[in-house]
């Protein structure tokens, strides 16, 4: 069972302590994305699964065996890194096969496996050239064909895609997707980037500050948010947070904000909380826009209308705090510009502790 | 990704309809900085390197300081007839070959092999102290390394006959014997320079990017496998770049140090061709014939470079032009 798990993982450089006990187990086959800002200990984790950096304290097993103590090349993990880390004297073949020479492979393996990944990764044509001679995404298969020919137990990422452009990036998202359907190599995957980590990952991991926020499949993360930190990361735009205060109301409890009152669905983690400074948290999507008052709505100032083909962002104010609404565009611009309120389903809003970010709103359905 | 050719759009060139000389004008005018910046080595290039070439004439000429550079008579190809048919001319020109290319082929490697030495020390106070240590000879006069060399192979209080007397070995005279000059010379040049002139590869080594070595690490290479399949090919255009250099420099065979090195006793295996211009040009006063000899020194070594960047050119897409 080639797994990886992390048990207390502490990462100390000196007297600085930059992850702070880190418990994951990653399962056989599975693809984890590590996510989180820039600076919250996603790579420094990864290279400690690698044996790049020395583990501080804790244990780190991978395929049942603790591997503290072990050197990187007797882990059997292959990593792939940003820049992609390619020996610019050798040619394609030569730094596909570069992991196999040093193990002194025979030579025919060495051909057999450099003409599978070459293959596998559309690389037939360009095995002669050298790294200076080929494109961003030609580089970046080269080095996933490096990781790959070894056929290690774990595959490690460190933002792999992020020297891309855009376009290029969906596609090799795409690619590596694929790849992981194909190989079916336990993978864990570092990246700042959400949507990355929403369309790739079998589970996502988010990070913050050297700690874990929380782990889930993405559904879970995007409509079960722990915290008001995970609601803002996962999800584009993020979820809007609007600062208010819980009173009780004769059914359920009401948030007021702005001098306007909006019902919360009647969970008991919120009725116990009256008179509580909380964050209200509407996804962009789950807001639906209104012309004029109606019953339960939100009323707010259209600043500026986004629009993005079939879709619109309606970036608007609410007591001068912002608030996005994305709705579908249907060609009617008039209507959009009109808008001056919304209404949403309370049983998709999120409320959350304004002090410990902690969410107080129960448990929605993963779809 | 697709190789297919696209035909390149139409592109109207540009065309400046102004004249050169305003064109030149006005880049000077915004460039003039630059070129203030360049004045000062363009000048003493001028000066010390170009205008003396005018004085190379006197190498075809039976030249007097009296009458002048100018007014000397034209003699065409004498003074080379006469350097080749000089037995201590083709003694220097072959000293010169042979010194410079077992200078070349001993001495070229020691900088590069110690660069990757220090690269290993992982200990950082041990390294600078090293480093400090072989690069302190580079600091210090010729003629006090000629000395502490001379002392340290002197017959009666030397250190290397001292060690040599513990073996129960005569003492050799070391300076005044023939077969040991060219090893002297060329052990004491390498202890002067290799330490200084290890500092370009150390630069380059450290310019190699620090994943590379973390991916191989992860691969499983060792320390020994990196450093050859990484550092050394990452610093071949260094190392190539170098050696165009240091061929294009063969024939400059460290002048001073031989001088302060060679004895009349030694001559036979230390007299080079620069030594052997000193003597005849400013010893005794043989200016043209001397000039003949440099002119022909000049040519070799142009020739030499030439060849050495073109075929770096080839074969390693790495030249100094
Ligand atoms: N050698 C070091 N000494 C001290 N602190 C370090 C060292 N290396 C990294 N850090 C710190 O560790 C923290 C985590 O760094 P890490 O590279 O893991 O961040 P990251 O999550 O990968 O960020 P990014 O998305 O920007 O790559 C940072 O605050 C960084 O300053
Ligand atoms: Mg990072």
């Amino acid at each position: 069972m080639s797994g990886v798990k992390l048990e207390s993982i502490v990462k100390a450089y000196g007297a600085v302590q930059v992850v702070h006990g880190i418990d994951l187990e990653v399962k056989e086959k599975e693809f984890v994305v590590l996510v989180g800002p820039s600076g919250c200990g996603k790579s420094t984790t990864l290279r400690m699964v690698a044996g790049l950096e020395e583990i501080s304290d804790g244990t780190l097993t991978i395929d049942g065996k603790v591997v503290n103590r072990i050197a990187p090349k007797d882990r059997d993990v292959a990593m792939v890194f940003q820049n992609y880390a390619l020996y610019p004297h050798l040619d394609v073949a030569e730094n596909i096969a570069f992991g196999l020479r040093i193990r002194k492979e025979s030579k025919e393996n060495i051909e057999k496996a450099i003409k599978d990944v070459a293959g596998i990764l559309g690389l037939e044509n360009y095995l002669e050239r050298r790294p200076a001679d080929l494109s961003g995404g030609q580089r970046q298969r080269v080095a996933m064909g490096r990781a790959i020919v070894r056929r290690p137990k774990v595959f490690l990422f460190d933002e792999p895609l992020s020297n891309l452009d855009a376009k290029l990036r969906t596609q090799m998202r795409a690619e590596i997707k694929r790849l992981h359907q194909r190989l079916g190599v336990t993978s864990i995957y570092v990246t700042h980037d959400q949507v990355e980590a929403m369309t790739l990952a079998d589970r996502i991991v988010v990070m913050n500050d050297g700690r874990i926020e929380q782990v889930g499949s993405p559904m879970e993360l995007f409509l079960n948010p722990v915290n008001a930190f995970v609601a803002g990361f996962l999800g584009a735009p993020p979820m809007n947070q609007i600062q208010a205060v819980i009173s009780g109301g004769d059914a359920a409890p009401i948030a007021e904000f702005a001098g306007q009152q909006f019902t919360l669905p009647p969970l008991p983690g919120l009725q116990n909380a009256v008179g509580r400074k909380v964050i209200v948290g509407i996804r962009p999507e789950y807001a639906t826009p209104q012309t004029k008052a109606v019953e339960g709505s939100v009323s707010c100032t259209l600043e500026l209308v986004e629009t993005l083909g079939s879709e619109a962002l309606l970036h608007t104010t609410i007591g001068g705090e912002p608030f996005v609404i994305r709705t579908e565009t249907l060609g009617n611009m008039d209507q959009l510009n009109a808008v001056n309120g919304f209404t949403a389903d309370p049983a998709l809003v999120k409320v959350f502790d304004a002090e410990t970010g902690v969410a107080l709103s129960g448990q929605l359905r993963v779809a | 990704m697709s190789d297919a050719v696209t035909p390149k759009p139409a592109v109207t060139p540009y065309v400046n309809k102004r004249p050169v000389s305003q064109r030149i004008v006005d880049h000077l005018k915004r460039e003039w900085q630059i070129y203030l910046m360049l004045a000062p080595t363009v000048i003493w290039l001028l000066l010390f390197l170009y205008k003396p070439m005018y004085g190379l004439q006197i190498a075809f000429k039976d030249y007097s300081i009296f009458r002048g550079v100018a007014a000397s008579p034209w003699i065409g190809f004498e003074h080379f007839e006469t350097l080749f048919a000089s037995e201590q001319f083709l003694r220097a020109l072959k000293n010169t070959i042979y010194i410079s290319m077992m200078s070349l082929i001993i001495g070229f490697p020691v900088p590069i092999l110690l660069a990757l030495m220090f690269n290993e020390i992982l200990n950082q106070t041990f390294k600078k102290t090293a480093q400090t240590i072989v690069y302190l000879p580079h600091f210090i006069s010729s003629v006090i390394i000629a000395g502490i060399v001379i002392t340290a192979f002197s017959p009666s209080a030397g250190i290397v006959n001292t060690i040599l007397s513990w073996l129960d070995v005569d003492p050799i005279y070391f300076l005044t014997k023939p077969e040991w000059f060219r090893p002297i010379f060329i052990g004491t040049t390498i202890w002067q320079e290799a330490g200084f002139q290890s500092i370009v590869f150390i630069a380059a080594i450290s310019g190699v990017s620090p994943t590379l070595y973390e991916s191989a690490v992860v691969d499983g290479a060792s320390r020994w496998q990196m450093m050859w399949k990484i550092t050394v090919p990452s610093i071949m255009p260094t190392i190539i770049i170098m050696l165009i250099i240091r061929i294009g420099n063969m024939l400059e065979v460290s002048f001073e140090m031989i001088i302060l090195l060679y004895q009349p006793a030694t001559y036979e295996t230390a007299d080079v061709v620069n030594t052997f211009i000193y003597r005849q040009g400013l010893q005794s006063g043989q200016y043209d014939f001397a000039a003949a000899a440099g002119l022909f020194n000049a040519v070799i070594a142009f020739v030499l470079v030439m060849t050495a960047n073109s075929i770096s050119k080839r074969y390693s897409r790495t030249s100094l032009w």
